[in-house]
């Protein structure tokens, strides 16, 4: 069964066709990585996903609904988180606020001004765990604005991730992360995701053959292939296009 | 009806040239550093008040031409040395600081010139009927408003369009950095533009003195409708802020000029209300009346409905 | 634990607001109490749109004016016998008012926070204070509208004819609002406000529509900048369509601004400080306006968090137990620097005075003679060269003070 599936989704700037004719289904419970070269449309792709942007054309299905077009946080309350390859965090808030705002639409409490919050115990309680999980509990009372990089991709994941969606989207986690942080950080989604659905743009091919169940390799615009790892790897299309000059780079 | 026409669209005019004197200086600024001056129309307050001191000494044309250096100069410092240091702070920040600083102009005007309105005159040699239609004159001062106003119009399109300055203030707005790399010195742009603004303010300021009368509340009398201006006219863009300066200008003189208002709607509707109907106010309100709202209602209707403005392409 | 510590600070701010009246009982100090009350719950209705809400509005007096407006109007309907209750409800009609301003302002004007939103704020606001004046059955033309409050059943024999009686009305209700406003920052509409604030995009990915948190904010500091204006009804019993116009709105901004915008207490900070200032320094010299707006430039300058901001900067120092190295340095820069004020002070007076003398700190000066200019002057020059060394030293000792020590680190 497809989670969600795509079906020749175009988007165009200005009159630049940045995604031209994406169709793609991401079956229920895989791991998806997305790859391709800078400035391929991986983030564009995401954003149309997720309401960011409206499509040009085509149509997007979400558990057998459409959202292309929808806002935003229609989608998310649907059931899909993303996180964002540019840290997008409350930084004036306390790391802690930051993974309690993630819970509150998932836990119910929706616009309540009749809700203390000192009382939610359980809520409080869950937040604490999703620090615990992404290593910042003892950061719990810090501005988030003030943390160091790595905390933030650690924070940007958590905000992700705390709301508990079937799907979760993650654009580049761990980029720029040292080689043993980032590692930490992929077990991390690698728990996390567990049961859950996740799409994923990642540039390390390491860390892509060791989560992925399939790969979908976006150039300029276009999936040129959709397959498993070894598939892709051997796939001549996908060398020349991509591997080739990651190699060669 | 032809001659009242006639004189509404002259002074319509005439205000709208000199709104765009102002609303011209507050656009660039924009444009350049992201903040809306608050404090624009307080420049122009001073440009009143320091061409009529000069005025005393040097006669009118002294004052013309040194009050609007004075005031770029004091622009020019106010960006160095204030509106710089708040930058790091963000854009509220900014915003707040220019207000608080229209909030002081205007006190220090009344610690220097005190509260009555000063007594600043046309100088007389354009005190003469520059024509007269219908019997009713229309002042040579006037159409020397709207001459400056004109040629300062012409100045700044040639400025920002074909000179070698106005090229690199153009780049500025978009390319902050590449023209940084380029070498060119960004922040004294900044302060150039900032004075060049302002001194622009203090200019119209000079030249409307005379006629609007210089008191200390003459820059809130125009503050507010020189923002409403920019922002109709889409902020950030020049062009738009030509047309809703006009816009506005000749929409208040007609608006004063008329004489309809709601009874003669009624009227052509054939309803009438008893004058002591809990509306009373909203079935006798004339057109002059409302002729201080409309910038306003203007405003928020375009707010709502198009929120970038006429001719505005920024979204946020 | 935790909640005997939160409520004993709400017990104290209560005692405070009951217990002032008795130390300060002169008239006018009981007049000035009554517009701090007012000033309080009106600058924290501000903060819920800017500090909280990221929303900077050009135009919150219109909800204040609005409920006032009401007021006055409930008033006048009580003395009538058109309507019997007690004044006691008059701030809750004023606040239901502006709560329904807010509501239909509201639903078009947050869509957006930043510029577009001050500009709409700015718009609304002139174009209300203007048509005040054309619907003059209304809002009573230039002269606004009076009522009397004495009208009304009486509360345990009270007819609030004293204008103590009314503080004490006032303060409970103040003290009521401010619970309520703090309270809102403490549910998950008052904690997504501050995160809308911070990133509106990313608030929409975890599920919320910015704009109906915003939304929410707004009107709720209708409702209690509607309140601040039925206070202000019951305690002037007038109102005008200056309580309305772009004057009132800015001087909320400025008491919000200069008590510190991110925290709860520097709203009320800035009303306290503002209220005292308008009051008492409006008696010694005409010129206050202008000392005004040089301290709100020179903290939006200086002191961008405000007097809050200031005050928590210190946090750190003090919880490490390093304030005791601050003082000396604090009291060695302060002294210098009331000096130059206070020459400031003198030579802005001087040249503003027409008498002979001038009366300053119990000396006479004599602004005709050049003397005095030039002593003040000189002791100004020194004062300023003084702040000037002994800031070097308090820098240090701010260094020093704040930082990590050498366990911490490792
Ligand atoms: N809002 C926009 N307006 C115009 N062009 C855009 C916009 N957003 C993205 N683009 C362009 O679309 C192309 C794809 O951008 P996108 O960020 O999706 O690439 P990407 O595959 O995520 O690259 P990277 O690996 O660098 O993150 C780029 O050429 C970019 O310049
Ligand atoms: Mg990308």
């Amino acid at each position: 069964m497809a989670i969600l599936s795509l079906k020749d989704v175009k988007k165009n700037f200005g009159i630049t066709e940045i995604i031209r004719g994406v169709s793609l289904d991401i079956v229920e419970g895989e791991k998806h990585a997305i790859i391709g070269p800078n400035g391929a449309g991986k983030s564009t792709l995401f954003h149309l996903i997720s309401g960011r942007y409206n499509v040009t054309a085509g149509s997007i299905c979400f558990k057998g609904q459409q959202i292309e077009n929808k806002p935003p946080y229609e989608i998310a309350r649907m059931g899909l988180a993303r996180s964002f390859q540019v840290t997008n965090i409350f930084q004036r808030m306390s790391v802690f606020e930051n993974i309690r705002c993630a819970l509150f639409w998932s836990k119910g409490y929706g616009y309540s001004f009749w809700h203390l919050l000192g009382q939610q115990t359980e809520l409080n309680d869950e937040a604490m765990h999703v620090l615990d999980q992404i290593g910042l509990a003892d950061r719990a009372k810090f501005p988030s604005g003030e943390l160091a990089y790595a905390e933030l991709r650690a924070l940007e994941l958590g905000v992700a991730i705390s709301s508990g969606s079937e799907l979760i989207m993650l654009d580049e986690p761990v980029a720029g992360m040292s080689h043993s942080e980032a590692q930490k950080a992929v077990e991390l989604i690698r728990k996390i995701t567990e049961g859950k659905t996740l799409i994923m743009v990642e540039h390390d091919m390491n860390i892509i053959f060791d989560v992925a169940d399939r790969i979908s390799v976006l150039v300029y615009g276009e999936i040129i292939a959709t397959d498993e790892p070894t598939k892709i790897r051997a796939n001549s299309k996908v060398q020349e296009a991509y591997l080739g000059e990651v190699h060669s780079a | 009806m032809l001659e009242v026409f006639i004189f509404a669209t002259l002074n319509g005019l005439v205000t709208g040239f000199l709104l765009f004197m102002l609303a011209s200086g507050l656009t660039l600024i924009f444009s350049m550093m992201g903040v809306l001056n608050f404090a624009h129309a307080s420049f122009y307050m001073l440009g009143a008040y320091f061409a009529y001191s000069l005025s005393l000494y040097f006669g009118f044309w002294g004052g013309l031409i040194f009050a609007p250096l004075i005031v770029g100069v004091l622009g020019a410092l106010v960006e160095r040395y204030g509106l710089r240091k708040v930058h790091a702070s963000g854009h509220v920040a900014e915003l707040v600081f220019t207000f608080g600083l229209a909030f002081l102009i205007e006190e220090a005007i009344q610690f220097f010139w005190g509260r009555d309105t000063k007594n600043y005159q046309t100088p007389d040699l354009l005190d003469f009927p520059l024509f007269t239609l219908f019997g009713q004159e229309f002042s040579a001062y006037r159409g020397f408003m709207m001459a400056i106003s004109i040629a300062i119009f012409i100045a700044l399109y040639y400025v920002l369009t074909k000179s070698r300055v106005g090229i690199i203030i153009q780049a500025a707005i978009t390319h902050p950095q590449t023209v940084s790399n380029l070498g060119h010195n960004v922040p004294l742009i900044f302060m150039g533009v900032f004075g060049m603004g302002t001194a622009l303010a203090g200019l119209a300021g000079v030249i409307a003195g005379p006629v609007l009368t210089t008191f200390p509340g003459m820059a809130a009398v125009l503050g507010s409708i020189v923002f409403v201006i920019v922002v109709i006219g889409g902020l950030g863009s020049l062009a738009g802020a030509f047309i809703a300066s006009l816009l506005i200008g000749l929409l208040q003189s007609y608006a004063i000029a008329s004489d309809v208002g709601m009874p003669d709607l009624l009227n052509l509707l054939g309803i009438s209300f008893d004058r002591s109907h809990p509306l009373n106010d909203l079935w006798t309100m004339n057109l002059p009346q409302i002729a201080p709202v409309l910038p306003y209602l203007l405003l928020v209707l375009v707010l709502i409905f198009r929120p970038t403005g006429l001719l505005g392409k920024r979204e946020e | 634990m935790a909640l005997l510590k939160k409520s004993s600070i709400w017990i104290a701010f209560l005692i405070a607001l009951l217990g002032l009246p008795l130390v300060f009982d002169s008239i006018l100090a009981i007049s000035i109490l009554n517009q701090m009350v007012i000033a309080i719950v009106f600058a924290l209705s501000y903060n819920m749109l800017l500090g909280q809400g990221g929303m900077l509005s050009f135009g919150h007096a219109v909800y204040f004016g609005l409920g006032g407006f009401l007021s006055v109007h409930a008033l006048i309907l009580i003395e009538f016998e058109t309507m019997v209750f007690s004044i006691l409800w008059i701030p809750l009609i004023g606040g239901l008012f502006g709560l329904l301003a807010g509501i239909f302002i509201g639903s078009f004007s947050t869509h957006k926070a930043g510029t577009v939103f001050a500009m709409i704020s700015l718009g609304i606001g002139e174009l209300i204070a203007a048509s005040s004046l054309i619907f003059s059955s209304f809002f009573g033309g230039e002269a606004g509208i009076s009522g009397d409050r004495t009208f009304g059943p009486m509360f345990f024999g009270f007819d609030f004819a004293q204008n103590i009686e009314i503080y004490y009305v006032a303060a409970v209700w103040a003290f009521i609002a401010t619970l309520f406003m703090y309270l809102f920052t403490q549910t998950p509409a008052g904690r997504m406000a501050n995160a809308v604030r911070d990133n509106p995009e990313r608030a929409e990915f975890i599920g919320y529509s910015s704009r109906k948190v915003r939304f929410i904010s707004f009107c709720a500091s209708g409702l209690f900048a509607g309140i601040a204006g039925g206070l202000f009804a019951l305690n002037y019993e007038f109102i005008t369509e200056e309580n309305l116009n772009a004057a009132t709105s800015g001087r909320v901004l400025l008491m919000a601004y200069i008590g510190g915008l991110g925290y709860f207490i520097g709203p009320i900070i800035g009303a306290v400080v503002l209220t005292l200032m308008n009051s008492l320094l409006s008696n010694y010299s005409e010129l206050w306006m202008l000392y005004l707006g040089i301290m709100f430039l020179l903290t939006v300058m200086y002191l961008p968090r405000g007097f809050a901001g200031f005050i928590m900067m210190h946090q750190i120092a003090w919880i490490r137990g390093n304030m005791k190295l601050l003082i000396k340095p604090y009291i060695i820069t302060a002294i210098p620097a009331l000096l130059f004020t206070l020459c400031a002070i003198a030579l802005i007076e001087m040249s503003h005075i027409e008498d002979e003398v001038f009366h300053y700190l119990g000396l006479e000066l004599n602004p005709a003679s050049p003397i005095t200019w030039i002593v003040i002057l000189a002791v100004a020059g020194g004062a300023f060269y003084a702040v000037k060394r002994s800031l070097v030293q308090l820098n240090d000792a701010w260094e020093t003070a704040n930082a990590i020590p050498k366990e911490e680190e490792a």
